[in-house]
């Protein structure tokens, strides 16, 4: 254990010295330049600083960091632009299939172009698609691209940095799962103890989803859900861990990503969903039918509000993070530009822990939010598959009524069990277990 | 740059909710293959090795269990047959003590009964050495009075009464 978190805290320390190194290379000319010279050369420097009085950013700030898009951002080292694969209405009618090496290929080959930010349907002039091609910030890769002639794009295909996480996530969850299968299927862990940090590691997560994720919420039914639920972990764990690294991406941090994921556990959940648990959710059994017109769409909505309620809980939490993770370190160099060199160097004091601190944090968010998207997946799954014993249909209508005295007799047990509620094996009334001991001494004297 | 600057158009800001049709599309086929090569490859023998291995750690601490409970019933019956054993021994002990009481009580008794028997038997010895050594005094006394009394006569009388003489004042004479 003890080995583990020193490992953990050299990754950690690592990452930030990776982190803050290349920013910390650039904030020294950035500071100067924005005294000798203003505007030209500040805009030469990308995202953290004030941009308020420059023209162009490329990269503007904190939230583009988080945002999705189609380069991996390799600063300082450069950018890598993605494959284009665009899914098209063409001219004729028809549907096309169009792939380009990157977007500066789409643009040049003259069949796409730049959509204009603010007024829909409108491209950018041909001199400001050719300056944006020629700007060193790589600015064509924040437009939206379009179709430069007839033709629309149905859908855009392309191969987005989230995109490569999910894929970088897929490739190590699968080499690490099949890596520790490799050893059960070995005998290893089988005939014998697990072996090794690693196998360990996995076999503890495994075992802890399956006792106490899975078989609390699904029950007997466990089996056939724990391989989603499993995947599901290990794949948002293993997508928020990425981020934390030095050139990291969060797939988790985009929401068509968690919103994809959360779409598992909905159809899941319907597709299991047992007559009973429909007949629940469209015509919930026990309720006046004046409520049901109000009750049957909250349920409905319910229904779609869940899995929103994951993705967005994991997409908020780990696209958070990351905001408040460079806006620390960015605090540094707003310092630098507002105060200058000597307040941004001793601001470092107070960002440099902060980020660990909040470094920290995420490790364990990682965990908990991946373990938080299981457990309520789990949990949807389990109540849509639940079997009720006491069902309230009309067949239980004699239960129904004997149930009623239920509560009573576990107060009246609670009663008999306490000593602090007069005599005993006399029998509540009514009301509940916090008024029921100025009932008892009402009614008690009396009849005693 | 300066130059060119008035015609660009500033960047759009990125935007954290952007629909993504294309991203939901690959991260649902990356997932699916993902799930269905970690489902046959590696949950499934994963929590089958688990299980298997959880099945045989309860069958062998039953196992354990039972042999432990077996272990201390034997030593319960070797406990319960030393302290028989032991108090057999014991029991054997005391009757043959108690044996050997008796039989040297007994040797005492028959020793001292042999002893009273010897004493008898020579006690009987003496009265009949006595009694032989009187009756033979007797005849020898009788022959030397006879004689006596033959050569004081001088005549001798008939044999026989003179013995029925003698005799008859032997038997006057008190007995011992």
């Amino acid at each position: 254990m003890t080995t583990l978190l020193r490992r953990s805290l050299a990754v950690l320390a690592a990452g930030l010295v990776l982190a803050v190194a290349p920013a910390a290379a650039q904030s020294a000319p950035d500071s100067e330049s924005a005294q000798q010279h203003s505007n030209a050369q500040q805009s030469s420097h990308g995202g953290e600083g004030d941009h308020a009085e420059e023209e162009n950013t490329g990269n503007p700030g904190a939230v583009s960091h988080s945002a999705d898009g189609n380069y991996l951002n390799f600063e300082p080292f450069g950018i890598v632009e993605l494959p284009r694969l665009f899914l098209t209405n063409t001219a004729g009618g028809g549907i096309g299939f169009e792939a380009f090496g990157s977007s500066k290929a789409a643009l040049k080959s003259g069949e796409y172009t730049l959509a204009h930010p603010d007024s829909a349907g409108a491209s950018l002039t041909d001199t400001q698609v050719q300056d944006a091609l020629a700007s060193s910030h790589h600015d064509y890769l924040y437009f939206t691209m379009q179709k430069a002639g007839a033709g629309s794009i149905l859908v855009d295909f392309s191969i987005t940095r989230h995109l490569v996480a999910v894929f970088a996530t897929a490739l190590l969850l699968v080499i690490l799962a099949l890596g520790v299968a490799r050893r059960y299927k070995r005998g290893l862990g089988r005939e014998e103890a697990p072996r090794g940090t690693w196998q360990n590691m996995v076999e503890v997560m495994i075992v802890f989803m399956r006792d106490e994720v899975a078989k609390p919420a699904l029950g007997r039914h466990y089996k056939s859900y724990l391989p989603y639920l499993l995947t599901v972990f290990f794949f948002i764990l293993i997508g928020n861990l990425l981020g934390l690294l030095p050139w990291g991406i969060t797939a988790t941090s985009n929401i068509m990503v968690t919103g994809t994921l959360a779409l598992f556990t909905f159809l899941i959940t319907q597709f299991s969903g047992t007559a009973e648990y429909w007949k629940h959710t469209l015509n919930p059994p026990g309720v006046p039918w004046f409520v049901k017109p109000f009750l049957v769409p909250a349920e409905i909505i319910g229904l779609f509000t869940k899995p929103l309620a994951l993705a967005f809980r994991l997409f908020g939490n780990m696209m958070s993070g990351h905001i408040v993770l460079i806006s620390m370190i960015g605090l540094i160099f707003i310092f630098t530009a507002q105060f200058g060199v000597g307040i941004g160097t001793g601001s470092i004091i107070v960002s440099v822990p902060l980020t660990i601190f909040m470094y920290g944090i995420k490790l364990a968010v990682s965990f908990i939010q991946a373990y938080i998207f299981v457990i309520l997946s789990a949990l949807f799954i389990g109540l849509a598959i639940e079997e009720h014993e006491d069902q309230h249909d009309e067949v239980d209508e004699t239960e129904a009524v004997e149930a009623g005295s239920r509560p009573h007799d576990d107060i009246d047990g609670f009663m008999d069990r306490s000593e602090h509620f007069g005599p005993q094996g006399k029998r509540m009334v009514s009301g509940d277990g916090e008024t029921a001991p100025a009932g008892q001494t009402a009614i008690s004297q009396p009849a005693g | 740059m300066l130059f060119a600057s008035f015609a660009l158009q500033e960047t759009p800001a990125p935007s954290l909710l952007e629909p993504n049709v294309g991203l939901v599309f690959w991260t649902a086929v990356v997932f699916l293959a993902v799930l269905g090569i970690l489902w046959k490859y590696a949950w499934g023998p994963i929590t089958d090795a688990l299980e298997e291995r959880e099945e045989r750690i309860d069958a062998s601490m039953t196992k354990a269990e039972r042999a432990l409970e077996e272990a201390k019933q034997i030593q319960a019956e070797n406990e319960k047959n030393r302290r028989e054993a032991e108090q057999e021994a014991r029991q054997i002990l005391r009757e043959a003590r108690e044996e050997a009481e008796q039989l040297r009580e007994e040797e005492k008794q028959q020793t001292r009964q042999e002893l009273q028997e010897m004493k008898e038997q020579a006690r009987a010895d003496i009265e009949r050495e006595k009694e032989n050594a009187l009756s033979e005094l007797r005849s020898e006394v009788a022959d030397l009075a006879i004689e006596a009394a033959g050569k004081i006569i001088g005549e001798n009388l008939d044999e026989p009464r003179q013995r029925r003489l003698v005799d008859d004042f032997i038997d006057d004479l008190p007995r011992n």
